[in-house]
C-alpha cells in the first residue's frame, strides 16, 4: 500500500526556517498556525565540544495514528490513494482530541476556522504532480517526500543509501511514526519536538 | 498604543491634492476584470542582497504565489523565509503609499499628502537653497542595503550635484574593506560568500575544493538560499569547514571545526595563523616566490619597495629588485620571473649602508610574536583547537577563506582582510580551481557590487572631492566615493568643519543601523530638512520632513548577473504611488536643472556625460544602456531571462594570470601594479598620502602612513585584565544575522515577526549563572552608552565572555515617545566614537563592552505573541500603473 511520508536529510537542515514562510504561503495559515517547525536539538556536550543540529518537524504520518484513533468526527482520517493523514475541515468540530493525543504536538488549531490543522504534504500541489512547497524551497535540499513502500521511490532510495545505522524516527508510543530521519554527522538525540524551545517570547513577570 | 494600520502610523491630516495626473491614475479602484487572468513570471528576489531567482504568480495583476526558480546557478531553485516573505512586504498596510509632508512637529506624526510634483519641486528648491546659503557640501545624503536599494544612484546624484558627502551605515563597516583591500591586492573578487562573491562555492558537483574556512561568515544565515544551500552541497561533497565565530551559527555546528573566537581579536588569530604558517613551511613555496610580491626589497627607513625601474609603459610593471643568491647580490626582477636568479624569499640585507628585507621577511617579523599560545590567550579559544584548524586548513588543499562580515564592524577592518588575503595567497589558493579567489567570467551588465547606475565619480569638482568629511584621513572611502559616518554625524552636532543643513536619507531604520543611535536622533534636530524615502515608516520617518514612498524589490526592475546567467529582476506588478528611487534621483536632478543648477543641467547631457549615461526618464532606458554589450534589450531579456551569456566552462575561467598576454607574450599576472599579488601592501602608503588610485584629485596626506602589512591592535573598550571599563561592563558583545530579516527590513512583516518577535541575547549557562539569568528571561543590556532589553538564550553555543544580540527594531511603537528604535536596540549599545580604522574610518559595531542584569518584563507596548502582528498581515490592493517603467 502506498504510504507518502516526508525523509529528511538531518545534516542538510541549515535551520533557517524557510519551509515554515513557504507553508503559510502556500497554504495560507492564519498566525499562531503552523504545519511545520525548525527545532534546534542541542547544543549537547561540553563547551566547545558541542554538537547541535535542526530537526524539521511535522506530522509523523504515523501508520498507527493516535489522531485518527482518537477523531470522534471521522474528520482525521487516513486517505485510502496515498496513505496520508488528512483533517476533513467540513467534518472537524474543532474538539482537540486529536490535538491531545498527538505524541509530538504536530498539530495545530486554526482560530479562525475553528478547526484541527496539520501538514497535509500539500495534497493540492501533489495532485497536480507538485511538490510540498516545503520541499520546493528548502535551502538545504533537506526535505523529501514520496512512497517510502515502493523501493524505486527517491525517499526509499535515499535511506537504503543512508543504511540502517544512521536512519532515526521520533520515539515511538505505538503509533509507529513513518517520518524518516537521515543523521549521519551528529550523535541523533531523543528530544520530542515539543519540548525543544520553538521562538522565545520572554517570560514575564 | 497599537496602530492598526498605515493611516494609524503615519497619519494623513487634511487637503489631498489630487489634481496632478499621477495621482489621477493612482487612487485605482478594483477594476471589472471580465475573466481571470494568471501569468506566472521569472524575476530576481531583492529581500536581501543575494538576488535568487524567483518565480512570481500574478492573478489580476494582484501577486499571489512565490516560488524559487531553479534555472537560477546559484539559488538552485531555493528560497528563503525572507523573500517567501514578499508578498506580506508587498502588500504590507504600513506601506507608503504617496509623497506626505510633515505638517505637525517633527515627531507628531501629522502628514499631509502631496503630489510627486511638488515633492520633487520643494526638494530640489531645499537643495538649491542650501547650496547658495552654505555650499552644495551641506547637503548630505544616506543610503543602506537594506530594503532594495539602487545603490550607486545616491552617489551619482551627489557628485552631479556637488556634494561629496554621502554615507551608509555598511560601507566601511560593511564590505569596502574587504572589496577594497583585495582588489589593492590582487585585483579580483574578494571572498565573500554573503556578497555572492566565492562563486567557486556553486560547483560542487566538481570543484577540487578540499577546505573551507568561514571566518565571522555564515551563508546559512545570511544567504540560506544561496551560499548557506551552497555550502550544504560541499559539505555533503566531503569538502571540511572551520568556522571562526563566537557563536555557534548553523555553520559552525556543521563544521569540522568551530573555534568560538573573541569579538574583536579576529585579527591576533589571523596573525597566528600566518605565524605557523611560515613557521612550518606549510605555504606554497613556488607561488609565493613566483606570483607575489613577497620577495622583493623594501627599504625598512622608506617601506617603499626597491625598484630597479620605473616602467614607462603603463602596461608593463616596475622592475623591482631582489636578492640573488647565486651572486648574493641585489638584482633587478625582470617581469615575470628570471630562472637565471636564486631569488630569496627571506633575509636582511645592508647595501651601501641600507637596510632592505624582503617583504616575506617583514611578514615574517610581523607575525613572529603571535604564536598558538599567544592567540589562544587573547582569543579566547584552546590552543589545540586553534592548531586543529589550521592544520585542517593547510592539509586540505586546495581551499579558500571566506571573510564575513565581522571583521569589517570593529576597527582591524582593513588589518583583517589582508590577513584573511595573505592566508589565501601564501598557500597559492588564487584562480586555480578550488580555490575563492577568481576572475570568472561577466557579462559586464552591471558595475561595482552589481548595480546599474554609473556613479559619475569624475562629476565631482575637484574642490568638492577635497570637502568630503572624513575623506582626507580615511582614504580607503574613496573607493566607494563615500563620506565617513562619524565625521557626518560630527559635522551635523557642532557645525564643523561647515554646517550639513539638508539630509535626504533612503533606506530601512538608520536609527537602528548606525552604531549609537541616541547620538544620531538628536543630531537630526540640527538639521533643516529631512527627506525619508523607503517602503514605509520606520523610526527615522519620526524624525522627518518629508516621506516618499518607494518600490518593493517585486516592483522593481533590474539586471542581475548569477554566475553564467543574466537573470531579469522586473516588476510584475505595481502599488500606489511608489517609485524607484532611480527614478526619484533623476527626477531631482532634472528639477535642479530647471533651477539653474549647471552641474544637473550638463548630466542631461548625452556627449558631456559619456561612458556615465545621462540622466534617464524611464528605468528601460537606464537598463538598455547596461545591456548594450550583451545583445539584449531590456524587453528581450524580461520574456527570455534567465538567459547564459556564456558557457559554464568559459565562465570558470581558472587560472587568468597565466593566460599569455597578446600584445606582450607574457601572462597577463594579476591588475595590481606589479602584476603579482601584493602582499606588502606598499600601495596602501601612496593611497593614505595621495588618495590615488581612488580619489580623482591628489589629497593632502592623512595624519599617518598606514601600514602596508596587517597589525593586531586590542579593542578600545577591552575585557582584558587590567581593564577598568570591564569591571562594570564585563561581557564583550557581538552582533549578526538571523535568517528572517534583512538589516533593518521586515521587522514589520507578520510572518517573519511571528518567528522571531523579540530579539535573543546568547548567554552562555556559565556566565548566566553568574548574573542570575535564566533561559527566556527578559534582561536588560548596557553599555556605556545606554541600555535595551531582550531575552536571553542560554545556550552552549556561545563564547561565555561573549553575549550575541541582533539589531532590531519596534515598528509597533513608532508612534510612541520611543518611536520603535528605543526598546530592543542594539546600536543603542555600539560605538560611534574613536579609534577607527586607518584606512577606512571603521568603527565599533562588534568588540565593545556590556553589562547584563535581570529585567522585570518586556518593554512596554511591543508585540510578541502571533495574534499580535494581525494587523500587519497584507492586504493586497488593485495593481496601478507606474509611470517610470517603460518608454517614456
Amino acid at each position: 500500500m502506498k504510504k507518502i511520508t516526508f525523509v529528511i536529510e538531518v545534516d542538510r537542515c541549515i535551520g533557517c526556517k524557510g519551509c515554515q514562510i513557504a507553508c503559510k504561503l502556500e497554504n495560507q495559515l492564519g498566525l499562531g498556525t503552523m504545519r511545520n517547525e525548525i527545532k534546534e536539538i542541542g547544543p549537547t556536550g561540553t563547551y566547545p565540544n558541542i554538537q547541535m543540529y535542526f530537526l524539521p518537524t511535522m506530522c509523523q504520518q504515523c501508520e498507527n495514528p493516535a489522531c485518527v484513533k482518537v477523531c470522534p468526527t471521522g474528520a482525521c482520517h487516513v486517505n485510502e490513494a496515498d496513505g496520508t493523514i488528512q483533517i476533513d475541515r467540513d467534518k472537524c468540530i474543532g474538539c482537540g482530541a486529536c490535538r491531545r493525543a498527538c505524541p509530538y504536538g504536530a498539530i495545530s488549531f486554526d482560530q479562525e476556522m475553528n478547526v484541527a490543522d496539520k501538514c497535509t504534504l500539500c495534497i493540492q500541489n501533489r495532485r497536480q504532480g507538485g511538490l510540498p512547497a516545503c520541499v520546493k524551497n528548502c535551502s538545504g535540499g533537506a526535505l523529501h517526500v514520496g512512497d517510502i513502500n515502493d523501493p524505486n521511490s527517491e525517499v526509499a532510495r535515499l535511506l537504503a543509501a543512508a543504511g540502517e545505522d544512521h536512519i532515526y524516527s521520533l520515539r515511538d508510543f505505538g503509533n509507529h511514526p513513518s517520518v524518516r530521519y537521515i543523521l549521519k554527522n551528529d550523535k541523533w538525540q531523543d528530544v520530542l519536538p515539543q519540548d525543544c524551545v520553538g521562538v522565545r517570547r520572554g517570560r514575564q513577570g | 498604543m497599537a496602530q492598526t494600520n498605515f493611516f494609524a502610523a503615519t497619519n494623513v491630516v487634511a487637503g489631498l491634492e489630487l489634481n496632478d495626473a499621477n495621482s489621477a491614475l493612482v487612487d485605482a479602484q478594483q477594476q471589472a476584470q471580465p475573466k481571470d487572468s494568471i501569468k506566472t513570471i521569472k524575476t530576481a528576489c531583492r529581500a536581501c542582497i543575494s538576488n535568487c531567482g524567483v518565480i512570481a504568480t500574478v492573478k489580476n495583476g494582484r501577486v499571489i504565489h512565490l516560488e524559487g526558480n531553479p534555472e537560477d546557478p546559484m539559488s538552485k531553485g531555493h528560497m528563503c523565509a525572507k523573500g517567501l516573505s514578499g508578498i506580506q512586504a508587498l502588500y504590507n498596510p504600513n506601506r507608503n503609499k504617496y509623497p506626505l509632508v510633515r505638517v505637525g512637529a517633527r515627531g507628531e506624526n501629522k502628514w499631509k499628502r502631496i503630489t510627486w510634483t511638488t515633492a520633487i519641486d520643494t526638494i530640489a528648491h531645499k537643495l538649491m537653497a542650501a547650496r547658495r546659503d552654505y555650499g552644495a557640501e551641506s547637503v548630505f545624503c544616506s543610503t543602506g542595503g537594506g530594503g532594495n536599494p539602487e545603490f550607486w544612484s545616491i552617489s551619482r546624484f551627489c557628485n552631479i550635484f556637488g556634494t561629496p558627502n554621502w554615507f551608509e551605515p555598511g560601507c566601511a563597516q560593511c564590505y569596502l574593506p574587504r572589496m577594497c583591500i583585495y582588489d589593492m591586492m590582487y585585483g579580483g573578487t574578494n571572498a565573500s560568500i554573503a556578497d555572492s562573491n566565492a562563486q567557486e562555492v556553486y560547483f560542487a558537483h566538481d570543484t577540487k575544493m578540499k577546505c573551507l574556512v568561514l571566518w565571522g561568515a555564515d551563508p546559512s544565515y545570511s544567504s540560506p538560499a544561496m551560499g548557506g544551500s551552497a555550502l550544504v552541497d560541499l559539505r555533503a561533497k566531503g569538502v571540511k569547514t572551520v568556522v571562526i565565530d563566537p557563536r555557534m551559527t548553523p555553520d559552525a555546528a556543521k563544521a569540522d571545526v568551530w573555534l568560538p573566537v573573541r569579538p574583536g581579536s579576529d585579527v591576533a588569530l589571523q596573525l597566528a595563523w600566518i605565524n605557523y604558517i611560515i613557521a612550518h613551511k606549510a605555504y606554497n613555496h613556488d607561488f609565493v616566490l613566483k606570483w607575489t610580491n613577497l620577495p622583493y626589497l623594501v627599504n625598512t627607513k622608506t617601506k617603499m619597495q626597491w625598484r630597479a625601474a620605473k616602467s614607462a609603459d603603463p602596461k608593463q610593471p616596475d622592475t623591482f629588485m631582489v636578492w640573488d643568491r647565486k651572486t648574493q647580490s641585489a638584482q633587478p626582477l625582470a617581469y615575470p620571473w628570471n630562472d637565471d636568479l636564486d631569488v630569496a624569499l627571506s633575509g636582511t640585507y645592508v647595501i651601501n649602508g641600507v637596510t632592505y628585507k624582503t617583504g616575506f621577511q617583514l611578514l615574517k617579523e610581523r607575525v613572529a610574536d603571535y604564536t598558538l599560545a599567544k592567540a589562544a590567550a587573547l582569543c579566547w579559544v584552546p590552543e589545540a583547537k586553534i592548531e586543529e584548524a589550521i592544520l585542517t586548513f593547510i592539509n586540505n588543499m586546495p581551499g579558500g577563506l571566506c571573510i564575513g562580515v565581522a571583521t569589517d564592524q570593529s576597527p582591524n577592518s582593513a588589518q583583517a582582510a589582508m590577513a584573511a588575503g595573505i592566508i589565501d595567497m601564501l598557500m597559492g589558493d588564487v584562480e586555480r580551481p578550488g580555490a575563492l579567489l577568481q576572475r570568472f567570467g561577466t557579462a559586464g551588465a552591471t558595475n561595482m557590487i552589481g548595480y546599474c547606475v554609473p556613479p559619475a565619480a569624475s562629476k565631482l569638482p575637484d574642490e568638492q572631492l577635497k570637502k568630503r568629511l572624513g575623506g582626507n584621513e580615511y582614504k580607503g572611502l574613496h573607493m566607494w566615493l563615500a563620506a565617513h559616518a562619524p565625521s557626518v554625524l560630527h559635522a551635523i552636532e557642532t557645525s564643523e568643519p561647515y554646517p550639513l543643513r539638508v539630509w535626504l536619507e533612503r533606506s530601512g531604520n538608520k536609527l537602528v543601523n548606525l552604531a549609537d543611535s541616541k547620538r544620531w536622533a538628536a543630531a537630526s534636530k540640527k538639521v533643516d530638512f529631512i527627506v525619508h524615502m523607503y517602503m514605509y515608516p520606520t523610526s527615522f520617518s519620526a524624525y522627518a520632513d518629508m516621506l516618499l514612498p518607494t518600490e518593493e524589490w517585486l516592483e522593481t526592475d533590474m539586471i542581475v548577473e548569477s554566475c553564467n546567467k543574466l537573470i531579469a529582476r522586473q516588476a510584475v506588478t505595481h502599488t500606489w504611488e511608489t517609485m524607484d528611487e532611480t527614478m526619484i534621483w533623476s527626477k531631482l536632478a532634472k528639477r535642479c536643472a530647471e533651477l539653474g543648477h549647471e552641474g544637473c543641467q550638463k548630466a542631461f547631457d548625452a556627449d558631456y556625460m559619456g561612458s556615465d549615461l545621462k540622466y534617464w526618464d524611464s528605468m528601460e532606458e537606464l537598463l538598455d544602456a547596461n545591456l548594450k554589450n550583451t545583445g539584449f534589450t531590456w524587453q528581450q531579456l524580461k520574456q527570455q531571462a534567465p538567459v547564459a551569456y556564456m558557457s559554464e566552462a568559459d565562465y570558470r575561467s581558472y587560472y587568468v594570470y597565466l593566460q599569455k598576454d597578446p600584445q606582450t607574450g607574457q601572462p597577463k599576472g594579476f591588475p595590481t601594479p606589479s602584476k603579482k599579488c601584493e602582499l606588502y601592501l606598499e600601495r596602501l602608503i601612496t593611497l593614505g598620502r595621495t588618495g590615488q588610485p581612488y580619489s580623482h584629485c591628489e589629497l593632502p596626506a592623512a595624519s599617518q602612513d598606514y601600514d602596508p602589512l596587517p597589525y593586531y591592535e586590542e579593542p578600545y573598550e577591552s575585557p582584558l585584565k587590567g581593564s577598568q571599563l570591564a569591571k562594570k561592563y564585563p561581557l564583550v558583545m557581538t552582533n549578526g544575522r538571523v535568517p528572517y530579516f534583512h538589516h533593518g527590513t521586515l521587522r514589520n512583516a507578520a510572518w517573519t515577526r511571528e518567528l522571531y518577535p523579540a530579539p535573543e541575547v546568547w548567554v552562555h549557562p556559565a556566565t548566566a549563572k553568574k548574573f542570575g539569568i535564566a533561559d527566556d528571561d527578559w534582561i536588560w543590556v548596557e553599555s556605556l552608552r545606554g541600555k535595551v532589553r531582550g531575552i536571553a538564550k542560554v545556550t552552549t553555543g556561545i563564547n561565555p565572555g561573549a553575549v550575541y544580540m541582533e539589531r532590531f527594531w519596534n515598528p509597533e511603537t513608532l508612534n510612541t515617545k520611543t518611536h520603535g528604535w528605543q526598546e530592543m536596540n542594539v546600536n543603542v549599545l555600539s560605538r560611534s566614537q574613536a579609534p577607527y580604522n586607518d584606512v577606512f574610518g571603521t568603527y565599533t559595531l562588534r568588540g565593545y563592552l556590556v553589562n547584563i542584569t535581570k529585567a522585570d518584563s518586556a518593554p512596554e507596548g511591543v508585540w510578541l505573541q502571533p495574534k499580535d502582528f494581525k494587523p500587519w498581515l497584507a492586504t493586497p490592493s488593485a495593481p496601478t500603473p507606474d509611470i517610470t517603467k517603460g518608454v517614456k
